[in-house]
């Protein structure tokens, strides 16, 4: 028998969420990560449809109107394979996974403010981030810290203005009161640990609370405590009597990291085994079958044996799936194919901030609706499923849908399997 | 219209034009340089940052052979702060002929190049990745010089002299009066204002470009633009410049050279219509790589950063035959007044950035000439003015050194290159331009493995903030240096890098969602984008 019912490799958001479920409906999960995952990347807010068409500039609201065109655009994209109910399914399932909160607004979505000030809109936010809301027209004053080299409010206040959306907004930069003042390279991390601090928060308010009283809301650097994030916005909320605000930094993210950590709180508390820190080298399939992965120790190559496997290693960002000079792309633990063209000039488009994607991007593993592996249209082992952005056609800058296809694909194995 | 003029004009800001107009200037004329872009944006800046020993050309062209390293040895002198004394070795692996090193040896000793056999031993010790299989290493007072300090250097010392440098003016026209040039219009690429010069003597320093400038003068000049692509790699796998032992004509991707925070291979030689549009080609890429691999068996396993390429400018007699690899390495000074019937007109072309003084001080002596005065040159003894106040700026290792030692006290902007806001700040105060890749020329802004993925949004917020730009203004440098960043990335782009890109676009996209700012505000210019550059690890726009 088997130590283990099922065996989650990657640490990201697809990673944890399926592990989370998984563990929650009883399972024994084996959670291997070779890093913390890519959610200090992110923003910290759950994108489900951004754009579309993909190319447009324009924001969607009511992103359940778009989804159907959407996927029609993108017959092989994740989202057409599982289809609409199972993104709403797994988007209820995540808001009730951790003790952090996740807010949805009806059926729109929240359009927040970014650190250049443009408009990001995204599905499931945490409140800090919500109140930013810019489908709202109440004033704003941005601050920010001439420490922080990773937020600049006065771009972020004209940017906002610039673009004419009936909102007051005004910028203010302080310097931190110590401990911050020395700290010249402070990163958006070491920043919120600071926050935490009542006196800290105690000297920031005596500042600016002279200089908040004409603007309805407040916004700051996504910094407000890591653990202890929801009393730190309270506190500064009630000493200065408005609602407080959080814009997303430059990364390290805190709320990317907040995420993380309530991800891996709820699958602790539910008993599930985690090994971050730890590469899987190698995957065996016999018959049709996954047979064991083998993780690096020491001095040995070491078998993990579980009746399912999970591969979230993420896409070519997260390491999911390498490339070469010579051209080649390959999934390295059970080197499963991927489509692609060896020539690498075909691998881009002329233009960084592509509209239409770099075509390496969409590389990935071809799945069944079971999110089996498969060669043509056969399965290469019916018990190893792949979830995130390692999966092919899935180029989260298409649409913005990132987050969306992760939760919507771990909800899907975590049904399959429990 | 603006209306300027002066006693000698001078076209083109890469180091031979900034050579012959620090020359002009100390030997006492009022001298105005007019360059279409920054200084060393076009061939001088897209080179390996070699300072020739000779050594390449000692045994096919012993004159250039000789020029360089008389030249190498006043340079060392002359511009202390701009040179890296890396050394140079030309290493003879089991690819290579090996009759050839008896021949490269004993043609060094001919011109006066100090070369001198170590054994393979000595060579590993100073250099443990290269090759154990090499057979012969010779060493030569190769180093590796950075152009846009010794560009710049040039022209803060002329201006010292009251000579003026005009960036971003492309010239449109040379004004003619019967057979006499007597000045030149140009457009200002910042303001978009029209300034006419008018000159008693103007010098063609443009390069491969030479043909189109003299045809504006009715002269007909033949210099073809030979490609050469590099690639630099995010480690210096060599302290010392390494070049193959092997004739030069036919043989490419042949010499690394350590400098700044990278190593540089190249490089190619292709022969191409248009000094504008050239682009990299995967050959040469892969090429580059395997031959790499000749020299350093690790290559491979370090990252490529960036590829770029530059056009030599190969001058070809009248009626010469068109063979590429016969064209001459040597420079060539041209009076038009004998040779066309145009008068007041000099071109100046072809030859090396090692030998920019000397070919500055043969046009300037013509200058002289055709002036009818007599002025010693004197660029040869005159050490330059050190625009950083430092030597070594650019080596990492001097900036290491300070942030640990606590003498850099500001923030740190750009992490893979040590920048901080303090240098920063102090550049966007003597500049009027809104350009990040100024920063990047000046200081290193951007050109670490992350290739601006941090560091863009920082100096963006930095200048928005320190030049009260507007929000376009400040979108459109972010977007602008982004851009050229990929412009010069994406040939290079597989493994490691590759995710280090997927991270980039991921901050600017994802986070920022610059992309999606409305047109208009983004400053995403289509016409910008849609243009073919090669520009590299060196250059712009």
């Amino acid at each position: 028998m088997s130590l283990y019912d099922t065996v989650v490799i990657g640490a990201g958001l697809a990673g944890l969420t399926t592990a989370c479920h998984l563990q929650n409906k009883g399972q024994r999960v084996m959670l291997i990560g070779h890093g913390v995952g890519a959610l200090v990347l992110g923003s910290g807010c759950i994108d489900v449809l951004g754009y579309q068409p993909v190319e447009s500039v324009e924001p969607v609201r009511a992103w359940p109107d778009k989804l159907s065109s959407f996927m029609a655009d993108h017959p092989q994209h994740p989202y057409s394979l599982l289809g609409e109910t199972k993104i709403n399914e797994a988007l209820h399932a995540f808001q009730g996974l951790t003790e952090t909160e996740y807010q949805q607004n009806g059926s729109e979505n929240w359009l927040v403010p970014s650190a250049v000030g443009a408009i990001h809109p995204t599905c499931l936010a945490p409140p800090s981030i919500a109140k930013g809301h810019l489908g709202d027209t109440a004033s704003m004053l941005i601050v920010g810290f001439e420490e922080l080299r990773d937020f600049y409010p006065a771009l972020i206040s004209q940017n906002i203005s610039a673009q004419n959306l009936g909102i007051e907004t005004e910028s203010l930069t302080l310097n931190l009161p110590e401990p911050g003042a020395s700290k010249l390279n402070i990163t958006p991390i070491e920043l919120a640990t600071l926050f935490e601090q009542a006196d800290f928060r105690q000297q920031l308010v005596s500042v600016i609370k002279a200089r908040c009283q004409d603007y309805d809301r407040i916004g700051f650097p996504a910094v407000l405590g890591l653990g202890r994030h929801a009393k730190v916005v309270v506190d500064l909320e009630k000493q200065l009597g408005r609602p407080v605000f959080e814009v997303g930094t430059l990364p390290p993210s805190v709320p990317g990291r907040r995420l993380f950590e309530a991800l891996k709180h709820t699958f602790v508390q539910a008993k599930g085994r985690m090994n971050i820190g730890t590469k899987v080298v190698a995957g065996e399939v016999k018959d049709g079958r996954v047979t064991q992965v083998q993780i690096e120790t020491t001095n040995r190559l070491k078998p993990i044996i579980a009746e399912n496997y999970v591969l979230a290693t993420g896409g070519i960002l997260g390491g999911g799936i390498q490339t070469d000079d010579q051209g080649r792309v390959w999934e390295p633990v059970f080197n499963l194919p991927i489509d692609h063209n060896s020539n690498r000039q075909t691998w881009f488009t002329p233009k960084f901030l592509s509209p239409v994607g770099q075509p390496v991007s969409s590389y990935g593993v071809v799945v069944n609706d079971r999110l089996n592996p498969i060669e043509d249209t056969r399965p290469i082992a019916d018990n190893l499923y792949i979830v995130g952005s390692l999966l092919a056609h899935a180029d989260w800058t298409q649409g913005r849908t990132g987050y969306g296809v992760a939760l919507t694909t771990a909800k899907h194995v975590a049904d399959l399997l429990g | 219209m603006q209306k300027k003029s002066t006693e000698v004009l001078v076209i083109g800001g890469g180091v031979t034009g900034c050579g012959v107009l620090f020359d002009l200037a100390q030997r006492g004329f009022k001298a105005t340089l007019l360059e279409r872009g920054a200084l060393s944006m076009g061939t001088s800046g897209r080179f390996h940052g070699l300072l020739h020993s000779g050594g390449r050309y000692a045994v096919n062209d012993p004159d250039a052979a000789h020029e360089c390293i008389v030249e190498n040895q006043i340079l060392r002198k002359v511009m202390p702060h701009c040179i890296e004394d890396t050394g140079g070795m030309f290493v003879s692996t089991p690819d290579d002929p090996p009759e050839f090193a008896d021949e490269f040896y004993q043609a060094c000793h001919k011109v006066s190049i100090p070369a001198t056999e170590i054994s393979i031993e000595e060579m590993l010790r100073r250099e443990p990745l290269l090759n154990p299989k090499i057979r012969r290493v010779f060493t030569v007072p190769d180093a590796s010089v950075e152009t846009w300090d010794a560009c710049r250097s040039l022209v803060v010392s002329a201006a010292e002299h009251g000579a003026e440098t005009l960036e971003f003016h492309e010239v449109t026209e040379l004004l003619k009066e019967g057979n006499k040039v007597v000045g030149a219009v140009a457009i200002n690429k910042v303001t978009g204002e029209t300034v006419t010069i008018t000159a008693d003597l103007i010098v063609s320093a443009v390069g491969a470009w030479g043909g189109r400038l003299a045809a504006m003068a009715d002269c007909d000049v033949t210099v073809h633009a030979g490609k050469g692509t590099m690639i630099a790699m995010n480690y210096r796998m060599v302290n010392t410049v390494v070049n193959r032992c092997v004739h030069p004509s036919g043989s490419d991707g042949d010499i690394i050279v350590p400098i700044g925070t990278v190593a540089v291979i190249g490089t190619t030689s292709v022969r191409v219509d248009d000094p504008d549009n050239y682009p990299i080609e995967e050959w040469e890429v892969k090429l580059m790589m395997e031959e790499g691999e000749k020299m350093v068996p690790s290559f491979r396993k370090f990252r490529a950063l960036r590829a770029w390429a530059g056009v030599r400018p190969l001058y070809q007699e009248k009626g010469a035959a068109s063979d590429l690899r016969a064209v001459t390495r040597k420079y060539a000074l041209l009076d038009h007044s004998p040779r066309d019937g145009v008068d007041n007109f000099v071109t100046i072309t072809g030859g090396k950035w090692t030998t920019y003084r000397m070919m500055a001080e043969d046009t300037v002596d013509l200058v002289c000439k055709k002036l009818d005065t007599t002025r010693a040159c004197r660029t040869a003894e005159t050490t330059l003015h050190n625009p950083h106040g430092e030597s070594k700026y650019h080596t990492l290792g001097s900036r290491l050194q300070k942030l640990e030692t606590g003498e850099f006290d500001g923030q740190l902007i750009c992490e893979c290159e040590i920048v901080t806001r303090n240098q920063i700040e102090a550049n966007l105060a003597t500049n009027d331009r809104h350009i990040i890749n100024d920063l990047r020329r000046d200081l290193r802004v951007g050109m670490g493995p992350c290739q601006g993925g941090f560091c863009t949004y920082r100096v963006a917020g930095l200048m928005h903030k320190n030049k009260q730009l507007t929000t376009q203004q400040t979108n459109k440098a972010l977007v602008d240096f982004l851009q050229e960043r990929w412009k010069g990335m994406n040939t290079v782009l597989w493994g490691q890098h590759l995710r280090q890109m997927q991270l980039d676009e991921g901050i600017y996209m994802g986070v920022l969602g610059l992309d999606k700012l409305p047109p208009g505000l983004s400053g995403i210019d289509e016409k910008r984008v849609a243009e073919v550059e090669t520009e590299g690890y060196y250059e712009v726009s």
